[in-house]
C-alpha cells in the first residue's frame, strides 16, 4: 500500500497541548514520525534574562500548568546555589510537603486526562475529585489555585497555616484509600487493559540514551530517581523507596507506565505524612513570614563569573536550571538561564516509541508519557 | 531512614573521574562543591577547548560510562574575553541504569540500595565548559551519536543561540516558526529585551503620557 504522512495536531485530543505529530502511515501502521513543537514558545529564558531573581519565579509557575510547584521549586534550587543561601530545616520540610502533594495533583491529571483517552470516560471525573483535594491544600500554602509562588531564595513565603497539617493528614489518609477506587476501575476495565498492553515498549538503557528519565524510566524496571542520585532537600531523612515496576522482557508498556504513576502517588503521600510528623519545630506552630525559621537572608546580585546549576525530580522527569550571573546592573539579573524540559527530550522518543504500532495506538503510547507542552515549548 | 547515595563516596568518586579525565590534552578538570538546600553536592566541573571536546566526550562515553545527557546551553558573552565570546555548557551525568535481566522469561527489576553504591557505579553529574573564541559562526564538534538526548538539546541551542554543531543531522528549527529569517537567533544579546515597568504597562493604556523615547514604537 503507499505511504503517506499525516498531521495529527496541532488541534487533536491526542497531543494534551499544541503540536504537531506528523505521522507516516502504511495502511493502519506507523512507520515513521515526526514531532513538530514551538507552538506556544514565549521565551521564557529570554524574559528571565530581564527580571530580577525574586520575579522570575512566577515566570517558573507558569512552565506547566499541570505541576507548577515543582518548577518553580527547580529554579529555587538553583538560585539558591548560585547566591550561596543556606536554607533553614523547616523551610525545607515545607517545601518538600508542597512538591509532593503537587506531585500527586499532577499524577492525578495525567490519570484523569489518560482514562478518556483510552477509552474510560468515568476515570476523569474520579481523579479530579481527589486533584481538588490536594489543590486546596496548595491553597492554603500558597493562595492561588494553579500557579502559587510559593518558595522564595532562602526558604518559603509563608509558614503552613493554623490547623494545615491536620487537614493535610485527614485529606492524604483519604486519598490513600481512594487510589484503590482508581486500581479498580482502570484494572478491571478490560477496554484499558486491552489498550495498555503490549504497546508502546520501552527499554531502559535506550531511555537513558535518549534523555528519558523519571517515572517513565523506573517503569523499565530500574531504579534510578534524582531524589537518591542527586540528592537534594530532606529526602535523606525520611523513609521512602521510589517505586520501580516489573516490567515485561520487551521493556515498559504504557500498562507499566500508568502503574508506576500510581506507587508513585503513595510514595509521595507516605513523603508528605512523614514530614509533616518530622518537622522541626512540629507542623501545628506557625511563624510569621520572613521568620527565620522560615526564610534565610539572601544576596539579590550574582557576580559574574558566578554559575547555579540544579537538577530536579520533577513529576515527569529530570528537570534542571542552569543560571550565570552578572547580568543587567551588576549582577542583578541573570546573564543567561537555561531550562531543561523533561518532555522536550522525551516527546521525540515517545514519538519514535509509535513506529511500528497502529494510528489507534498512537494516542495510548503518547499519553502514557504524560506530555505537558506549556514547559515543553517554554 | 532515606537511602542516598552516600555524599562522602559521591566526591570520592567524582575526583577520580576529575583525575582520569585531565589526562586528556586540552581538558582541564576538578571537583566543584554546589549547594542544593541544606546540604552540599560533588560536581565535575571540566574545562575542555573546542578541539578536545569530541575526544573528551567519547572519553567519557566509553572509559567512564557517562550515559545520559542532560542539558546543552550555549552562551553568547559578547563583552566577554578574546577567547571566551561564546560558551557551550553541557550538563552530562552518570546513571549507572543498566537493563534489568531477564531470568526464566521473568524480568527481575533492579532494586539497588543508593547507600551501598561504590566506586563506578555510583551517580555522577558532569558540567563541561567549552569556550569559542571570537567569531561570526560559532560552532562545536556533535555529540548527537553518542548521547541521543544530545540531538534535541543541541537543535534547541543552535535555533535560540546559534551556536552550531558539526556533524549534526536535519539540524532545524524547533521553538521558533519554521519560517523564522536566517541568523535570527533571539538569546544572542544584540537582541534587547525591553523591560516595560507597570505604570507604563497599565495606567497609559492609550499611550497619552508617552515619553519622548518612544515616539514611534507601539505600545
Amino acid at each position: 500500500m503507499a505511504e503517506m504522512w499525516i498531521s495529527m495536531g496541532p488541534q487533536h485530543p491526542m497531543t494534551h497541548g499544541l503540536w504537531t505529530l506528523k505521522i507516516k502511515v502504511d495502511g493502519e501502521t506507523v512507520v515513521d514520525t515526526e514531532p513538530d513543537l514551538g507552538y506556544i514558545h514565549r521565551g521564557v529564558e529570554k524574559i528571565c534574562e530581564a527580571r530580577d531573581f525574586t520575579q522570575i519565579t512566577t515566570y517558573c509557575d507558569r512552565l506547566c500548568y499541570a505541576s507548577a510547584n515543582t518548577w518553580s521549586h527547580a529554579y529555587i534550587y538553583a538560585a539558591e546555589d548560585l547566591l550561596e543561601v543556606e536554607v533553614p530545616e523547616r523551610a525545607e520540610y515545607i517545601r518538600l510537603v508542597a512538591v509532593e502533594l503537587q506531585r500527586i495533583a499532577s499524577h492525578l491529571m495525567w490519570l484523569g486526562a489518560y482514562g478518556p483517552d483510552i477509552g474510560n470516560l468515568s476515570v476523569m471525573v474520579w481523579c479530579l475529585r481527589e486533584r481538588e483535594m490536594m489543590m486546596d491544600l496548595l491553597q492554603e500554602l500558597g493562595g492561588s489555585r494553579m500557579h502559587y509562588n510559593f518558595p522564595r531564595i532562602g526558604g518559603v513565603k509563608r509558614d503552613l497555616p493554623h490547623g494545615f497539617a491536620q487537614r493535610a493528614r485527614a485529606k492524604v489518609k483519604l486519598f490513600l484509600n481512594r487510589i484503590q477506587e482508581y486500581e479498580a476501575l482502570f484494572d478491571e476495565s478490560t477496554v484499558f487493559l486491552l489498550r495498555s498492553q503490549g504497546i508502546g515498549y520501552a527499554k531502559p538503557e535506550e531511555m537513558i540514551n535518549h534523555g528519558v528519565s523519571g517515572p517513565n524510566l523506573r517503569a523499565g524496571g530500574v531504579n534510578y530517581d534524582i531524589r537518591w542520585a542527586h540528592p537534594y532537600s530532606v529526602y535523606s531523612e525520611l523513609d521512602w523507596v521510589p517505586p520501580v515496576e516489573r516490567s515485561s522482557i520487551k521493556g515498559a508498556d504504557c500498562y507499566d507506565r500508568y502503574r508506576v504513576r500510581v506507587e508513585e502517588m503513595r510514595v509521595s503521600a507516605s513523603l508528605v505524612l512523614q514530614a509533616l510528623d518530622k518537622m522541626p519545630g512540629g507542623a501545628d506552630t506557625y511563624h510569621e513570614p520572613g521568620d527565620p525559621m522560615i526564610l534565610a537572608k539572601a544576596p539579590t546580585r550574582a557576580p559574574e563569573g558566578t554559575t547555579g546549576a540544579h537538577h530536579f525530580e520533577d513529576s515527569r522527569g529530570e528537570s534542571m536550571f542552569y543560571i550565570a550571573g552578572g547580568g543587567e546592573g551588576r549582577g542583578k539579573q541573570p546573564y543567561r538561564v537555561s531550562i531543561r524540559s523533561p518532555m522536550f527530550i522525551t516527546i521525540p522518543y515517545a514519538a519514535k516509541c509509535m513506529i511500528g504500532y497502529k494510528v489507534a495506538d498512537i494516542p495510548a503510547i503518547m499519553g502514557s508519557f504524560d506530555p505537558c507542552i506549556g514547559e515543553t515549548d517554554r | 531512614m532515606g537511602n542516598i547515595v552516600s555524599p562522602d563516596f559521591q566526591k570520592i568518586a567524582a575526583e577520580v573521574l576529575a583525575v582520569a579525565a585531565s589526562v586528556i590534552e586540552g581538558v582541564d578538570a576538578e571537583v566543584a562543591e554546589r549547594s542544593s538546600g541544606t546540604s552540599p553536592r560533588h560536581v565535575v566541573l571540566i574545562n575542555a577547548l573546542p578541539g578536545s571536546w569530541r575526544t573528551l566526550a567519547e572519553n567519557l562515553y566509553s572509559e567512564h560510562a557517562v550515559d545520559y545527557c542532560s542539558m546543552v546551553t550555549g552562551i553568547h558573552w559578547p563583552e566577554g574575553d578574546e577567547e571566551r565570546k561564546w560558551e557551550v555548557v553541557y550538563h552530562l551525568m552518570r546513571t549507572g541504569v543498566r537493563d534489568p535481566p531477564i531470568e526464566n522469561g521473568i524480568v527481575r527489576p533492579i532494586i539497588v540500595d543508593p547507600s551501598k553504591l561504590r566506586g563506578a557505579s555510583i551517580p555522577l553529574e558532569i558540567e563541561i565548559h567549552v569556550h569559542i573564541p571570537d567569531t561570526t559562526t560559532p560552532s562545536v564538534d556533535s555529540v548527537q551519536d553518542i548521547w541521543i538526548g544530545a540531538d534535541w538539546n543541541e537543535k534547541e541551542t543552535w535555533d535560540l543561540v546559534g551556536i552550531d554543531f558539526d556533524g549534526h543531522q536535519e539540524m532545524r528549527r524547533v521553538l521558533q516558526p519554521h519560517e523564522t529569517p536566517k541568523g535570527y537567533h533571539p538569546l544572542q544579546k544584540q537582541h534587547h529585551l525591553r523591560y516595560h515597568g507597570f505604570e507604563e504597562m497599565y495606567d497609559d493604556a492609550q499611550g497619552f503620557m508617552r515619553k519622548p523615547a518612544d515616539v514611534g514604537k507601539i505600545k
